[in-house]
């Protein structure tokens, strides 16, 4: 058999491809069924936002950083007004730190959603993925009641939210991750008594805690490595120190971690938007702020816990209407930077599962 | 450690390497010689009391004078920020690469390569990634880049 | 229970109109092909169509709904729009290989139904070595997929063919192991005799017989799904790995061969299963026995159905190992088992 000749050979994952979930191109060299290479190559989804913004107002940045991440629209609203608003010093009314609260936490749930589902799908369960869209589709019908729109939304602004929430949305809120936490407990029993389910997640693509600080990677795929490191808590904004919640940590740093820790953190959201729905008391929801309005010149760098990791921005401006200069770090950037290190020398099919499990959205990182 | 113990830390031990610079509004930003800018980096990674072990953003901007990089810098231990810059000439921008020290800088540094013209140093791929591999229009997010009016794609 | 076979009658009735010799064998032979060729045509639509009403309701939702009650007819205008689209062929294709690729998966899927009793005496021709002849024919298929990726010259194709090929040829062994103690039951390879072995009561289907009824059908089961390229086995064309895997360069009336070829073999299994364990035809008396058989047979398909969009999909390595290290020792094992039971005539008949 040893002088049977074998030969590596190239193939293109993507653009195209079904699970890279955008177009991300993953330059593989394979041996058989064994990945020996994997080179991503990325922009296929330039579309220079950050330039764009540099000639836009403020407020006209919101629905172009929108685009951003489209996953977590709400977190590019708010992480951009939090770093105007840090500039300018504006001072934000309670209600709206709470709407802002609200909204954001129903964008992680929604996103982790997406992520259980497409992760199910991508190591060929196609059921999950409907069961997880099923309960995202009620958190869209929030959104829309909300600020009219179910994927961009515009509804975070410099100061405050665009609108207030209708009467019937804190009922219709309570229910909904009241139905969401059951739900999850029903796809955790759906999925992790699976024998083959665990075979492709448990000690898939490990990941040990310092080559993820080294590479920069954040949010749940640092905290089911074992770091216990989340910027609602250590790096405080808003007032995410007024809810009792736990943020979950898992050890292992495989796929498995990786997706029991987002459906751990599905329900902590839920926990935290029934306690802000509790909270929460009439009031304005806007502080006076002119549409053309000028921060002070200076620059910061504002970031917040995206369901993706880290989600910054780092924002200079120079005293007029316009930002001199934006640059917006997704969570996902690096983590598409990581993956070669940890995916070489896998199956194709573990290559799936990993690249899964990051969450990586395209647009996120091509900008 | 708060900011102004953070900034007191820093202008004791490493005050004659890094200058306060007041333009940051709510992180400490301090700016750097681009000479020193690897060292600085590794004693600010090793140093007990900061262990910057974390790599957030690195980010160019261009002032149509001169250029910069802005180091973006956290510790998950100390739940520390700190920001640092690096001013760089117009002509010749030039700045080392920091990837030695956090290997996630890599991609930045392309990125700021391609889209703002400054060079790395010990860069070990230095190649275009966001636009297409035949792109000879310039350094699009620099000011005074004007957009072609018609931009030639590669022949496939 | 029927004294002549369809066969026997249908020559009877042909010789009245004077045919005989060899052209009268080719005429009847003829006449059964197309009506099983009909039969199986509009069995693969439904199983279409069936599948997807499944997968719908299973996921929240309702599958097929525009065409016709509950879309009844879907598949029939999919068919229709796949006929009329272009062939797209690849200029780097092999074109020999290329062309009859689907035409042998589809010969393949179909062939297996000459030896298999859609009810009493329904039976194009009951050959002494039916089992054999089925395990032999539908092994056929793992060349055409092999065949379709090597001629679309294209790398996910490839994968996907030796990937079928690996696991179509590792899961023969315990499929063949699991229908061998049937088999020794039996004494004969004949489906005819099988069904037969199990008439009467319903406690004498082989799978009820202790203790080696259940642990063979499950093999068998687990054998047959990775045979017919499903869900969790389905490797061949795992979506989000190979894309489309073996036919992903194939489109129009040749994709739509492998696809038909494929349900076709999804009912296959399950007919198989039910000659073997179930009893085929058998069952109470007022009902005709091809109905008791599509009954059953569809419940084994429903069954698969259900497995399929149940169940994540396997890894090749770990589906190797599955086959090699635990699928084949248990079915050896199984058969030791039978044989001795067998030879203590441990078993009731009643």
């Amino acid at each position: 058999m040893s002088n049977l000749r074998t030969e590596e050979f190239d193939i293109n994952m993507g653009p195209h491809h079904p699970s890279t979930h955008g177009v991300c191109r993953l330059l593989l060299t394979m041996d058989g069924e064994k990945v020996v290479k994997v080179v991503p190559y990325i922009g296929y989804l330039h579309r220079a936002i950050e330039k764009i913004c540099e000639n836009r107002t403020y407020a006209m940045c919101i629905p172009i950083l929108d685009r951003f991440e489209y996953v977590t629209a709400m977190s590019c609203n708010y992480v951009f007004s939090l770093a105007a608003e840090r500039l300018s010093g504006i001072e934000v009314p309670e209600r709206a730190e709470y709407l802002r609260v609200i909204m954001l936490e129903l964008n992680r749930i929604a996103s982790h959603l997406i992520f259980f589902g497409t992760t199910a799908m991508d190591i060929g369960a196609l059921t999950p993925f409907l069961y997880a869209l099923r309960e995202r589709e009620y958190i869209m019908d929030l959104f829309e009641m909300t600020c009219g729109q179910r994927l961009t939304y515009n509804y975070i602004r410099v100061g405050g939210v665009s609108k207030d929430i209708p009467n019937e949305f804190t009922p219709k809120c309570r229910e909904t991750v009241a139905t969401i936490s059951d739900k999850v407990e029903e796809y955790k029993r759906l999925l992790n008594g699976n024998p083959i389910w665990k075979m492709r997640t448990i000690g898939v693509g490990k990941l040990d805690a310092d080559l993820a600080l080294a590479y920069g990677v954040s949010g749940p795929i640092l905290r089911a490595s074992g770091v216990d490191y989340d910027l609602r808590r250590d790096d405080p904004y808003s007032i995410y120190d007024r809810f009792d919640y736990n943020i979950p940590i898992y050890q292992n740093g495989d796929v498995y971690d990786r997706y029991m820790i987002r459906l751990d953190e599905i329900q902590e959201s839920c926990k935290i938007v029934a306690q802000a729905l509790d909270q929460i008391e009439d009031g304005p929801i806007r502080a006076k702020v002119s549409p053309n309005f000028k921060p002070a010149a200076g620059e910061t760098y504002t970031r917040i816990e995206n369901s993706r990791g880290e989600m910054g921005v780092y924002l200079v401006s120079d005293g007029t209407k316009k930002p001199f200069r934006v640059k917006a770090r997704g969570g996902s950037y690096p983590h598409l930077q990581l993956l070669p290190e940890i995916a070489t020398n896998c199956m194709i099919a573990d290559l799936v599962a990993i690249f899964a499990s990051f969450d990586v959205i395209l647009p996120e990182v091509d900008r | 450690m708060n900011n102004e113990e953070l900034k007191a830390y820093i202008e004791s031990h490493y005050g004659s390497q890094l200058t306060y610079n007041e333009a940051g509004k709510y992180d400490l930003l301090f700016e750097v010689d681009a000479s020193n800018l690897v060292t600085v980096c590794e004693k600010l990674k090793n140093d007990s009391e900061l262990l910057f072990d974390y790599f957030c953003n690195l980010s160019g901007a261009d002032t149509t004078e001169r250029f910069e990089a802005i180091y973006n810098l956290a510790s998950t231990k100390k739940k520390i920020r700190l920001d640092i810059k690096v001013i760089l000439p117009h002509e010749n921008p030039v700045v080392n690469s920091v990837q030695t020290i956090w290997p996630a800088a890599n991609w930045y540094e392309r990125e700021m390569w391609e889209l703002y013209g400054i060079h790395i140093n010990n860069h070990d791929n230095l190649t275009r990634f966001l636009l297409h591999d035949e792109w000879d229009e310039g350094f699009p997010m620099r000011k005074d880049w004007d957009a072609p009016d018609f931009i030639r794609f590669p022949d496939l | 229970m029927i004294a002549v076979g369809i066969t026997v009658a249908l020559k009877e009735i042909l010789a009245s109109f004077g045919l005989s010799g060899g052209l009268l064998s080719v005429v009847t032979y003829a006449i059964l092909a197309s009506a099983t060729f009909g039969l199986l045509s509009v069995l693969a639509l439904f199983l279409v169509w069936w599948e997807r009403k499944i997968a719908g309701h299973m996921q929240q939702r309702f599958g097929p709904m525009r065409n016709g009650w509950h879309g009844w007819y879907q598949t029939l205008v999919d068919g229709l729009k796949l006929l009329q689209k272009e062939d797209v062929r690849v200029a780097t294709r092999d074109k020999v290989v290329f062309f009859w690729a689907p035409v042998m998966c589809f010969i393949a899927a179909f062939a297996a139904y000459i030896v298999i009793p859609f009810g009493d005496g329904l039976i194009v021709a009951d050959l002494n070595i039916g089992i054999l002849y089925i395990m032999a024919i539908t092994t056929f298929t793992v060349i055409s997929l092999l065949m379709a990726g090597w001629g679309s010259n294209n790398k996910y194709a490839l994968l996907g063919g030796m990937r079928s090929a690996a696991q179509v040829v590792s899961y023969e062994v315990p499929m063949v192991a699991s229908i061998l103690v049937v088999v020794l039951y039996a004494g004969s390879l004949s489906t005819v005799d099988i069904v037969n072995s199990q008439a009467g009561n319903f406690l004498n289907w082989n799978i009820f017989r202790v203790p080696y009824g259940p642990l063979a059908f499950l093999t068998y089961l687990v054998a047959a799904i990775a045979e017919a390229n499903r869900t969790p086995f389905d490797l061949a064309e795992a979506e989000q790995e190979l894309v489309a895997g073996f036919n992903i360069e194939y489109s129009g009336m040749k994709f739509a061969m492998f696809f038909l070829a494929e349900f076709i073999n999804l009912f296959t299994v399950s007919a198989i299963a039910v000659i073997l364990f179930f009893g085929g035809w058998h069952g109470f008396e007022f009902i005709p026995s091809f109905v008791w058989f599509f009954l059953k047979t569809f419940a084994v398909v429903f069954l698969l159905i259900m497995i399929r969009w149940t169940y994540p999909r396997m890894r090749v390595d770990q589906l190797m190992e599955f086959a090699w290290k635990f699928l084949v020792p248990l079915t050896f094992l199984n058969i030791i088992i039978a044989a001795i039971f067998k030879h203590f005539g441990w078993y009731w008949e009643l």
